[in-house]
C-alpha cells in the first residue's frame, strides 16, 4: 500500500466526516433559534461594560440597544435556554478570556434546578460554543445519564437521524450563519398576556442546593478576582414561581458578601409592565414592549451606581452602535 | 500477548459484573478438572456435567424465563455468555472423554479458551480443536488481518445499525400492538426475518473481523442461509455452531441417523424441542414445527430452486412469529390472522405511520438490496474485497464507517445496543 495513497484516503475520509458533521448539526437560523445565540458573541468587539447571564429570563427580557440608546451602555446578554448555574459559570470564564467587564448581572432564578434537566437544552446552549476546557466542564457537569460525550463532540453522533430531515437551510448555512439576536437579546414582538397567575405549589425544600450554592460562591470569587462587580437580579417573569423562600436566600446571600441584588419582579409596577400586553407567551417571558420597559429602568440603575461609560461619546463604538441600533430599530418595525 | 488477552477479557467480563466472572469460572475450573480426572472418570464427567447443566437450566427457566414462579427473579442477572460458554467447556469435556481431543493441560490456556471475550456476547461456539489452532499462536498485529479485520467488523456494523436496527423501528411498532393484524403481521415477520439475520449475523461479522485482526480464526457461523431450498439445508447455514452442537451433542447421542427411519425422525424432532426450549419456554412450538419438517424433508434438489428458496424463506419467516410476540398463545392468534384478514391496502396506505418516513424507507429498500446481493454474490464480492488491493479495502472501511455514523440507528431515544440473540 502506497503512503500517498494511504495519506489520501484518510484525507477524503477526514474531509467527509467534517462534511457530513456539519451537515447534519442543526444551523439553529429559523427554527430553535435559541441554540444559535452562543455563538454570536464571538463575533462582537469584545469592548462591553455589562454582561447579562443567565436562562431565558435575560435573553428575553433586557435590550442592550435599549441601555445603549438611553444610556450609552455597551452591554451583551450572553443567556442560553434553561442555562443551569454551572453552565453560567463556565460562560462567564469564557467570557473574561476575551473581556472584563465592569459589571456582570447574573439572573438567580436557575438556583432552583440542582441537577440537568433537559438534554434538549444543553444542547441549545452548548453545540455553537466554542471548544475549551469551560465548555468541556459544562459538558461533564449537565450531561444526563443517557447521553454520552460524543453526542457533543461529533455532532453526526447526536443528530444523525436529521438526514431524513435536511432542508435548504442545513445545505446554505453549513458555513455561514446570521445573527438572530441583538448583542444577545431575542427579539419577540408577539403578545400573548398572562391570563393566570402561577400557584404557589408546596415544594419538599425549598434550600438550594450546596452544588448550587458552591457554583453562585465561584461566580461571585471569580468577578471578585477580576474586580468586576457582581450584581443578583430576579427578572420579572411571572413563570415560574418564585418562592420568598428563594427570594430570602438571595438575599441573605447578597448582604453576606456585600452584593447588590433586583428583584425586579417586585418593581413591576414601577417598570411600568402590562402583563396583560408585555409578555409573548403568557408570563415567562416579556415581549420587545416589555423588555425595552425593563432595559430602560435596569439601564438607570446600571448607569447610577456603576461608573459606567457613555459610548455614545465614543466615535469608534458609537459608530458600531449606531449599525446595530439601525437594525434593531428596523427588525422592530420602527424604520 | 496471550496472557493480555486473558486479562483484558477478564476484566470486560467484570465490567458487566462481578458474579460473571464468578460462574465463568465455575464452568472453566470443573471442567478443567473434570477432563483431567484419572480417578472416578465417569463420576467427574457425570457430575460435572449436571453441575454445568444445572446452572444454564437455572439461570435460563428458573431466573430468565421465571419459569415455575418459584423464586422472584428480577435481581437476579443471567450470567454473560452462560449459554454460550456453557457449551463451549461441555463440547471440550465430552470431546475429552470420548477420547477425541486431548485434555489441556495448562490452565492458563484453558481459561482463554473459555473467557476468550469476544464470543460471550453472541457467540459462535467454539470448539477447542478449531479454536486451539490459532488461539496459542504467537501473537502479531499483521497489516492483512488488521485490515480485513476491520472490513469484516465495518460490514458487521453496517448490517447491525443501518438494516436491522431500522427494520427493529417497524416490528416493534408493529408486534408491540396488537391491533396491527393480517397484512401487518405478515411484514413483520418478514422484515423480522431480515432483522435476525442481519442483527446476527452482523454481530457474529464484529466478533470475527476483531478476532481475525488479532490472528485468531473463529467458526462461521452463517452461509447465506436464505438461499436454502428448504428447512434441512437452512439449519446447516443458520447459526452453524449450535446446530452443529445440537448435532453432535444431543442428536447424535440419541442414535442419529443409525436407528431405524422412525426413530431418526424422533430425535430429529426431540433435537429441534431442545433448541426451542433453550431459546425459551415460548419457542417450544417453533422448535417443534422445525423438528417436524425438518424430520420429513429430504436433502434438496435444484429443480424449481429460486421457487424453492422463496417458498422456504417465507415458511421460516412465518415460523419466527415465536420470536416477535410475547407468547406462543399470542403468536398462534396473530399467525393466524394472515390467512384471513387481507388488509393489505390498508398497510399500503399506512405504510409511512409504521416508524419510517419515505427517505428511511429509501435507504431500508436500498440497503436490503445490498444484503441480498452480498448474500447472491458472496464469493465475488469477498473475492474483490478480500483479495484486492489494501487501497480497496481502506477505501470499503472508511465508507462503512461514515454510512453507519451518518444512516446507522443509534444513540439516544433508540435502544439499538444489544444483539437480538444476546438475550439466549
Amino acid at each position: 500500500m502506497k503512503k500517498f495513497n494511504i495519506i489520501l484516503i484518510i484525507i477524503c475520509f477526514l474531509i467527509l466526516f467534517i462534511f457530513l458533521n456539519k451537515l447534519v448539526a442543526p444551523k439553529y437560523q429559523t427554527d430553535l433559534v435559541e441554540g444559535h445565540m452562543i455563538s454570536e458573541y464571538y463575533k462582537e468587539e469584545k469592548n462591553h461594560e455589562v454582561i447579562f447571564i443567565g436562562d431565558c429570563e435575560v435573553y428575553a427580557n433586557f435590550s442592550p440597544m435599549v441601555m445603549y440608546q438611553d444610556y450609552g451602555i455597551t452591554s451583551y446578554v450572553r443567556g442560553t435556554s434553561q442555562q443551569l448555574i454551572w453552565q453560567s459559570y463556565g460562560i462567564l470564564k469564557e467570557t473574561l478570556k476575551y473581556e472584563i467587564p465592569k459589571v456582570v448581572v447574573l439572573n438567580v432564578n436557575s438556583l432552583r434546578y440542582s441537577e440537568p434537566v433537559s438534554e434538549a437544552y444543553n444542547h441549545l446552549t452548548l453545540d455553537k460554543m466554542k471548544w475549551s476546557k469551560e465548555k468541556l466542564d459544562i459538558i461533564k457537569a449537565s450531561m444526563l445519564e443517557e447521553e454520552s460525550i460524543f453526542d457533543y463532540i461529533f455532532p453526526i453522533v447526536r443528530y444523525h437521524s436529521r438526514f431524513s430531515k435536511l432542508t435548504k437551510e442545513d445545505i446554505n448555512n453549513m458555513f455561514t450563519d446570521n445573527n438572530v439576536t441583538y448583542n444577545g437579546y431575542l427579539m419577540n414582538k408577539n403578545i400573548k398576556g398572562v391570563t393566570t397567575l402561577p400557584t404557589k405549589k408546596k415544594l419538599a425544600t425549598y434550600t438550594f442546593k450546596d452544588n448550587v450554592v458552591s457554583y453562585l460562591d465561584k461566580i461571585k470569587d471569580l468577578c471578585k478576582e477580576n474586580n468586576i462587580k457582581l450584581v443578583l437580579i430576579k427578572a420579572p417573569s411571572v413563570y415560574p414561581y418564585w418562592y420568598d423562600e428563594y427570594n430570602n436566600q438571595i438575599i441573605e446571600y447578597a448582604n453576606k458578601y456585600d452584593l447588590d441584588f433586583y428583584n425586579l419582579l417586585e418593581k413591576a409596577d414601577e417598570i411600568g409592565i402590562d402583563y396583560s400586553h408585555d409578555t409573548y407567551d403568557g408570563g415567562l417571558h416579556l415581549n420587545l414592549y416589555g423588555a425595552e420597559k425593563l432595559s430602560t429602568y435596569f439601564g438607570d440603575i446600571l448607569k447610577n451606581n456603576y461608573d459606567l461609560t457613555d459610548f455614545r461619546l465614543d466615535d469608534n463604538v458609537s459608530s458600531i452602535y449606531n449599525q446595530k441600533l439601525y437594525m434593531y430599530n428596523r427588525d422592530k418595525g420602527d424604520e | 500477548m496471550n496472557m493480555v488477552l486473558l486479562i483484558l477479557s477478564i476484566i470486560l467480563i467484570a465490567t458487566f459484573g462481578l458474579s460473571n466472572l464468578i460462574y465463568i469460572l465455575i464452568s472453566a475450573t470443573t471442567t478443567y478438572f473434570a477432563a483431567r480426572a484419572k480417578k472416578h472418570k465417569k463420576l467427574a464427567f457425570i457430575g460435572t456435567i449436571i453441575l454445568n447443566v444445572g446452572i444454564l437450566v437455572f439461570f435460563k427457566f428458573v431466573t430468565y424465563n421465571n419459569f415455575f414462579n418459584l423464586i422472584d427473579s428480577k435481581n437476579i442477572l443471567v450470567p454473560l455468555g452462560i449459554s454460550y460458554y456453557t457449551f463451549q467447556v461441555l463440547a471440550y469435556l465430552i470431546d475429552v472423554y470420548k477420547g477425541k481431543i486431548k485434555a489441556v493441560t495448562n490452565f492458563k490456556d484453558y481459561l482463554l479458551f473459555v473467557f476468550y471475550f469476544p464470543y460471550l456476547i453472541i457467540g459462535p461456539i467454539n470448539r477447542y480443536s478449531d479454536l486451539s489452532k490459532t488461539l496459542y499462536k504467537k501473537k502479531k498485529l499483521e497489516k492483512d488481518n488488521i485490515l480485513n479485520g476491520l472490513v469484516r467488523i465495518t460490514w458487521g456494523l453496517f448490517k447491525k445499525y443501518v438494516i436491522a436496527a431500522r427494520i427493529g423501528l417497524i416490528v416493534t411498532t408493529i408486534t408491540s400492538n396488537l391491533d396491527y393484524q393480517g397484512a401487518y403481521v405478515l411484514l413483520a415477520l418478514l422484515l423480522y426475518s431480515f432483522e435476525l439475520y442481519a442483527d446476527f449475523s452482523g454481530g457474529i461479522d464484529i466478533v470475527l473481523g476483531f478476532s481475525k485482526m488479532l490472528g485468531i480464526i473463529l467458526p462461521e457461523n452463517f452461509d447465506r442461509p436464505y438461499l436454502s431450498r428448504n428447512l434441512k439445508e437452512f439449519w446447516r447455514r443458520w447459526h452453524i455452531s449450535l446446530s452443529s452442537w445440537f448435532r453432535d451433542y444431543i442428536y447424535i447421542p440419541l442414535g442419529g441417523s443409525k436407528c431405524g427411519n422412525f426413530r431418526k425422525k424422533i430425535n430429529v424432532i426431540i433435537t429441534f424441542i431442545v433448541s426451542g426450549l433453550w431459546h425459551g419456554i415460548n419457542y417450544f412450538f417453533w422448535g417443534l414445527f422445525h423438528g417436524i419438517i425438518v424430520a420429513f424433508q429430504n436433502k434438496p434438489n435444484d429443480n424449481c430452486k429460486t421457487l424453492k428458496i422463496i417458498l422456504n424463506f417465507i415458511l421460516v419467516s412465518l415460523l419466527w412469529i415465536f420470536f416477535i410476540y410475547p407468547n406462543s398463545i399470542t403468536a398462534f392468534k396473530m399467525l393466524i390472522t394472515i390467512f384471513y384478514k387481507f388488509n393489505y391496502l390498508e398497510l399500503f396506505t399506512n405504510i409511512l405511520n409504521l416508524g419510517l418516513d419515505i427517505p428511511n424507507l429509501i435507504v431500508l429498500i436500498i440497503t436490503l438490496i445490498i444484503l441480498v446481493i452480498s448474500d447472491i454474490k458472496n464469493e465475488k464480492i469477498k473475492n474483490i474485497l478480500y483479495n484486492n488491493k489494501d487501497e480497496v479495502k481502506l477505501i470499503f472501511i472508511c465508507s462503512m464507517i461514515l454510512i453507519v455514523l451518518l444512516l446507522g440507528v443509534y444513540g439516544l431515544g433508540f435502544n439499538t445496543s444489544d444483539f437480538i440473540y444476546s438475550k439466549f
